[in-house]
């Protein structure tokens, strides 16, 4: 007598199965019943088909524009790949494919769209934006009655939504002109440069920004956690005639700090 | 004299007197909540009963969904509905699962909470799909724990849905009626009754869908689906992507006969049409609770 979880754990292993290795397919087809018209192994396939289908619709509901850019045939057969190798841990599709662009990076047919793990970063940044905590500004009024002597030791706070994203090509260019809303020119020069950016959410309304080198180090720094003597001390190492003190309040405008802590 | 608590009110008496919304409790024709809707239902208020909302889709730390959801609760009762609690693991339960869905039950006091017999995963691992069970006594002691463990987690009854299936496994010991009969004698849980899925099922296996429906407890059965199916040929396949059939229609009719004006929801997953369209299923949903009424 097979066990529930015996059951389970070959069903599991048939759905990610090769189609001519079909060892534990076969071996789970003996304990499905045929119908008129369907043999075991045709009542498995509709589930099989049903689970493959769903993973590539959460994938491309997260990444549209890497849909976009490969085409759906490509892109499901992206997906397939990728399911074979990533196990879901979560009950919430909404956590599938975090890892998707280091697979895209060494998937070998992606060999000459070199920007689209580039791409795929920004989109997972922008789906982790889209469902992070709700979060208020900083309190301007506590942060201006810092004691003098506790500056030093006061830790600044991305907001929780922000990831920081770089790449050598103009992925934000290339992100604007495969929206579904998008009118204009979609031709992009691969040519035109890099960018740096911070992909986060005010409120409910989804930002990127583009930073100039100066943001991108000290939003850097600042996101490691260090106090702000320690954040200082790194930045000047790097760029002595950095103006930090004119540069902080700007960050803090923007939205770009969120919060603070002192650290005692 | 006692309080008389309504059936759906959470279980303690603090609860109904703290809430912070109107209403609670559930009647008529509901519709499945999904987020092309949102703006239109915030905008126009519809008549419309209640929503059922599919609690994964709200599992994230906040943004746009909790904040819409919170904004239909103001003005809706609903339902919390899931696909991820995998009841039917042969491994155990996920706890962050769990707590994550505790926490959205207790912030927004939905009617009911609803998930599937299927299961899900096995060893921690997701195929996020309702997969069948084989309907063994080993599977019934380890439904029957998982709902226990829920509901105790929760501290209110679950309600417990029919799955659609397109296989069914030989070591089946019982029909899956008389699982879900033995499950709710076992756990005390309710029924959520899809009646689509009696079809679509009995239409892929070849049981009767009515000795289905006679076999049901009926005073477990809390809710009803209906949705429509595809037709593949070989085999009826549950896309949740079209107007009700006509023979789930009449299917419903016998149900209502025997079960009595139950809470109804249209339920629409795949290529979501105009609200209005949901409404027009939902009145005729109405119609047919009215009739029984009558
Ligand atoms: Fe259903």
């Amino acid at each position: 007598m097979i066990t529930l979880q015996q059951l389970q754990e070959l069903f599991y292993t048939s759905v990610f199965e090769h189609g001519s290795e079909n060892h534990t397919t076969s071996k789970l087809g003996h304990y499905i019943n045929e119908t008129e018209g369907l043999s075991s192994i045709d009542h498995f396939n509709i589930y099989k088909g049903s689970i493959t289908a769903s993973l590539n619709r959460a994938l491309r509901e997260i990444y549209p524009v890497c849909n976009r850019l490969t085409g759906d045939n490509f892109f499901n057969a992206m997906g397939k790949e990728y399911m074979r190798n990533t196990t879901s841990r979560s009950a919430d599709l909404a956590n599938y494919g975090e890892d998707f662009q280091n697979f895209i990076a060494s998937f070998k047919h992606t060999e000459n769209l070199t920007y689209l793990p580039d791409v795929a970063n920004l989109e997972w940044a922008w789906h982790r934006a889209f469902h992070a905590a709700d979060e208020s500004s900083i309190d301007l009024a506590a942060l201006g009655k810092v004691p003098e002597a506790d500056k030093p030791h006061i830790v600044f706070y991305l907001p929780v939504s922000a990831s920081l994203i770089a790449s050598e090509f103009p992925i934000q260019h290339i992100w604007q002109v495969n929206q579904s809303d998008f009118e204009g020119d979609d031709r992009v020069d691969l040519n035109e440069g890099g960018i740096k950016l911070l992909v986060w959410r005010k409120d409910y309304t989804m930002r990127i920004d583009p930073l100039d080198d100066v943001e991108w180090c000290m939003l850097k720094e600042i996101g490691t956690g260090h106090t702000f003597d320690t954040v200082c001390t790194h930045l000047c190492k790097h760029d002595p005639v950095l103006d930090i003190e004119k540069m902080l309040p700007i960050l803090v405008q923007r939205g770009w700090i969120s919060s603070f802590s002192i650290d005692d | 004299m006692e309080p008389i608590l309504p059936e759906s009110a959470p279980c303690f008496m603090e609860d109904v007197i703290l809430s912070r919304f109107k209403e609670i409790e559930i009647s008529g024709a509901g519709i499945g909540l999904r987020s092309q809707h949102y703006q239109q239902i915030l905008d126009n208020k519809p008549n419309v009963h209640w929503f059922e909302a599919l609690s994964e889709n709200y599992f994230g730390e906040g943004g746009l969904p909790l904040y819409h959801l919170e904004k239909v609760r103001e003005h809706y009762p609903i339902t919390l509905h899931g696909v991820g609690m995998s009841l039917g693991s042969a491994t155990s339960l996920n706890t962050n699962y769990l707590a994550k869905l505790k926490r959205l039950v207790d912030r927004f006091e939905p009617a009911y909470v609803s998930d599937h017999l299927a299961w899900v995963s096995v060893n921690g691992k997701y195929l996020h799909d309702l997969l069948p069970l084989p309907y063994t006594e080993e599977a019934l002691t380890i439904v029957a724990e998982h709902v226990i463990q829920v509901q105790d987690f929760l501290g209110r009854t679950l309600l417990i849905e029919n799955p659609a299936s397109y296989l069914s496994f030989n070591n089946s010991e019982m029909t899956e009626w008389e699982f879900i009969g033995e499950l709710s004698k076992k756990t005390d849980c309710h029924l959520l009754i899809d009646v689509n899925n009696i079809h679509v099922s009995a239409i892929n296996h070849g049981f009767s869908a009515i000795e289905y429906i006679d076999a049901i407890p009926s005073e477990r059965v809390r809710e009803i689906h209906l949705a429509g199916y595809e037709d593949h040929d070989t085999y009826l396949f549950d896309t949740h992507g079209h107007r009700v059939h006509p023979p789930v229609w009449d299917l419903y009719e016998a149900a209502l006969e025997r079960f009595g004006p139950v809470p109804t929801l249209i339920e629409w997953d795949t290529d979501i049409p105009e609200f209005s369209v949901l409404m027009e299923e939902a009145a005729h949903s109405d119609a047919l609770l009215e009739k029984i009424l009558s």
